[in-house]
């Protein structure tokens, strides 16, 4: 086997975080719009629980809102493995303003562009990859999160349209302040006890905010909302695929959001280490740096090779994962159990390390920390990872030794 | 109008340099590499007397190892035309650069050459003067605008420097104030800071920039003697800052400059 080139081991050399010089130009641009453009607005959007629409036209301007949509279709044609790249710099700064990037990157668009027909992408594609129109995508109900399946929104066609009834729960992007609807939605309901995948717009009949949801414990420069479909009529020609097959539709976009959201927890990881390494070399206790205490060491030592882990699994979830395929639920599921845990332990020794200054607003951590949370929650929770890693396992257990 | 622009691999300015025990160099490990931010601004200048100014192709030329691909592709992507590469792995001094660069000016024949007013990594601000002298060419170095970088003109991508009826007119930034002066084409123009805010690569920027002509010239090529007049004898850190000082009152602040820090 040949493993030299160019006199080196090229496998040594691979960039796993960056692999083609597209994703090193991606991440180049990303990390300076995050320094320029969205970490001097993150402290204030998230304080005043605001979602700042400016600076979401600014990454369609870049392009962001279209990365993974194929080119034909007018996006950028990339892969899991530049979602990762994003959301990780985006939650470098403002987790929040990156949850409602996911979803409508993610959980509208990508999704929406993957399944809609030539007419529909035609339609709203272009709006949507402008940042003109923001989407969302709606399944969780009031009283169906976890147990999707048991979802009790329905549709039914009536002549040329289907008439929708039901509600749906935690919607980022529902709103995008107390009392304007976001523009596009991806609503799953039952049409004869199977799932579809309906495109809703804002002013269709029937279709109103139900509540933007007020004093989330983080992610508050995006905003959530409880939709209402109250025998709202749905043209037949917004049916998104054919009915009542969504279900792999859904499951297949289950993936890519959990890597993404993975990926956010690495973004909060990073910047709480950084934070926490930066406050221990300057800091003085008892006469020596912070980092001269064991304690504190401790700290340091466990975070920096917790991040390192969640980072290498993420990236490698990524760089295997084929966006027009199902079937990486378990590692999907295992990146983002895993991610989502080391981004929360981080943030809170991040704030142990800092002191009564990591308690306070202007360091950040404990932003990240309230954020941190959701990833543990929302786009599945711990325990719903949990369910599908084992049922994969004990179903396919050679993929262990993958 | 074609423009040429220079553009070198530079560490990041906002990593932290470390130097070699040995003083004979800095240390390379991990160590992230950028467009130098005085090229990025020449690059910048050149997209948009392109776009706004009455169009150019843009050529990006870059001197150096092999992997400085990697910033031609930067500037691909921000929107500039094609690129050449002259692989060089040897050390070259500011002569040596200005000599390669003359003879790309001679192949490519460029209507304006532009570039950083220096590099940040060795801070040399002499190889656009010294091409200009080896061409015979006119200079005007350290561009810069009367607009302010929050102005409307800036906004709108508006080019500082104006070229008309085979002239480029370019306001500089001298002590005290601005002076404006005007260089008849083909002229060299080096520019500074304040002359505007380069774009980031957009996404559709970075997918067309693959396909973009990037063509590799061996050194050895171009037949000139570039070996270096300049030696680096040894490189030190500068040192440590002190920890500051709280003072309790003006006097004793006072006191201390001028009996310490003997500043007044
Ligand atoms: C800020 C935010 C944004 C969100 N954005 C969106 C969005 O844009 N679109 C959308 O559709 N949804 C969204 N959600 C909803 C999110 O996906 C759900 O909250 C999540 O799936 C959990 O559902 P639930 O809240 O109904 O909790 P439940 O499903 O009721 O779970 C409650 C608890 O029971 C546990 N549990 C449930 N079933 C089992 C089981 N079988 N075994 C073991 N334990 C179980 C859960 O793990 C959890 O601990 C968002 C949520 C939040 C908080
Ligand atoms: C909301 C709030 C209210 C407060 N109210 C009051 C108040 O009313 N009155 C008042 O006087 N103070 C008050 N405090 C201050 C509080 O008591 C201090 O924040 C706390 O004692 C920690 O000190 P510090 O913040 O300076 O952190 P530091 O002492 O700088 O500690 C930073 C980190 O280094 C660690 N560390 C320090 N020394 C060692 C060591 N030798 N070995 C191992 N690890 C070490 C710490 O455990 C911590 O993790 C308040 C703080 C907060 C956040």
């Amino acid at each position: 086997m040949n493993t030299q080139r160019d006199g080196n081991v090229w496998w040594k050399e691979f960039p796993l975080h960056a692999p083609t010089e597209e994703h090193r130009l991606l991440a180049h641009t990303v990390e300076s719009f995050v320094r320029d453009e969205v970490e001097p607005q993150a402290q204030s959007y998230n304080r005043d629980e605001r979602f700042n629409r400016e600076l979401f036209r600014r990454a369609g301007e870049l392009g962001l809102l279209g990365l993974t949509v194929p080119s034909e279709d007018g996006g950028a044609g990339l892969d899991a493995t530049a979602a990762v790249i994003v959301h990780e710099a985006l939650s470098w700064s403002d987790p929040g303003f990156c949850l409602a990037y996911l979803a409508h990157a993610v959980l509208f668009v990508h999704n929406f562009a993957t399944n809609a027909n030539e007419q529909q992408k035609r339609r709203v594609l272009p709006q949507v990859l402008s940042g003109q129109w923001i989407g969302g995508m709606c399944m969780t109900e009031p009283e169906a999160g976890t147990d999707v399946l048991g979802m009790r929104t329905t549709a039914e066609l009536q002549g040329d349209h289907y008439v929708l009834n039901g509600r749906k729960m935690f919607i980022t992007n529902g709103a995008i302040d107390d009392n304007t609807l976001g523009d596009v939605f991806l609503v799953y309901a039952k049409t004869g006890g199977k799932i579809s995948t309906f495109l809703v717009e804002k002013g269709m009949p029937g279709f109103t905010l139900g509540q933007r949801l007020h004093d989330k414990l983080g992610m508050r420069s995006s905003m959530t909302a409880e939709l209402v479909f109250d025998h709202c009529l749905v043209p037949a020609g917004n049916l998104i695929g054919e009915e009542g097959a969504s279900l792999q539709h859904m499951m297949r976009n289950l993936e890519i959001e959990r890597v993404a959201l993975a990926a956010m927890s690495l973004g909060i990881a990073m910047r709480c280490l950084e934070t926490m390494v930066q406050y221990a070399n300057t800091r003085h206790a008892f006469g020596v740096p912070l980092r001269e205490h064991g304690q504190i060491q401790r700290y340091i030592g466990d975070s920096y090779a917790e991040f390192r882990a969640a980072r290498s699994y993420v990236y490698d979830v990524a760089r295997r994962l084929d966006l027009r395929s199902l079937g990486n639920r378990a590692d999907a599921d295992g990146a983002k159990l895993f991610a989502a845990r080391v981004g929360k332990n981080i943030a809170d020794r991040a704030i142990q390390v800092l002191g009564g200054y990591g308690y306070m607003g202007e360091y950040v951590v404990e932003r990240l920390w309230r954020d941190a949370k959701l990833i543990e929650i929302g786009g599945g929770t711990l325990e719903a990872h949990q369910k599908n890693i084992t049922k994969d396992l004990c179903r396919a257990p050679e993929w262990i030794r993958r | 109008m074609k423009i040429l622009v220079t553009v070198k691999r530079v560490p990041d300015p906002n990593a932290t340099i470390r130097v070699k025990p040995d003083g004979t160099g800095i240390v390379t490990d991990n160590l992230k590499y950028v467009v130098n931010p005085f090229d990025e601004i020449a690059i910048e200048e050149a997209l948009r007397i392109k776009e706004k100014g009455g169009g150019a192709e843009v050529v990006l030329v870059s001197i150096g190892a092999k992997v400085a691909q990697e910033q031609l592709r930067t500037g691909l992507a921000m929107g500039a035309d094609r690129a050449i590469l002259v692989v060089a792995e040897q050390d070259l001094d500011p002569l040596g650069v200005a000599r390669i660069l003359q003879k790309i000016v001679e192949q490519e024949k460029p209507d304006l050459v532009l570039m950083g007013k220096q590099a940040i990594d060795d801070d040399a601000n002499q190889t656009g003067q010294m091409l200009a002298a080896l061409l015979q060419w006119p200079q005007a170095t350290f561009a810069s605008k009367k607009e302010s970088l929050e102005s409307e003109a800036e906004k709108n991508g508006l080019p500082g420097i104006q070229m008309a009826n085979g002239k480029a007119q370019v306001v500089r930034e001298v002590d005290g104030g601005l002076e404006t002066i005007e260089v008849p084409l083909p002229a060299v123009v080096t520019v500074d800071l304040r002359l505007n805010i380069p774009r980031y690569a957009s996404l559709p920027g970075i997918m067309k920039a693959r396909k973009k002509e990037l063509k590799e010239i061996p050194v050895a090529e171009l037949g000139i003697d570039v070996t270096p007049k300049l030696r680096v004898l040894r490189l030190e850190p500068p040192p440590k800052r002190k920890a500051g000082r709280k003072v309790s009152s003006v006097q004793e602040l006072v006191h201390l400059l001028h009996t310490e820090a003997k500043v007044i």
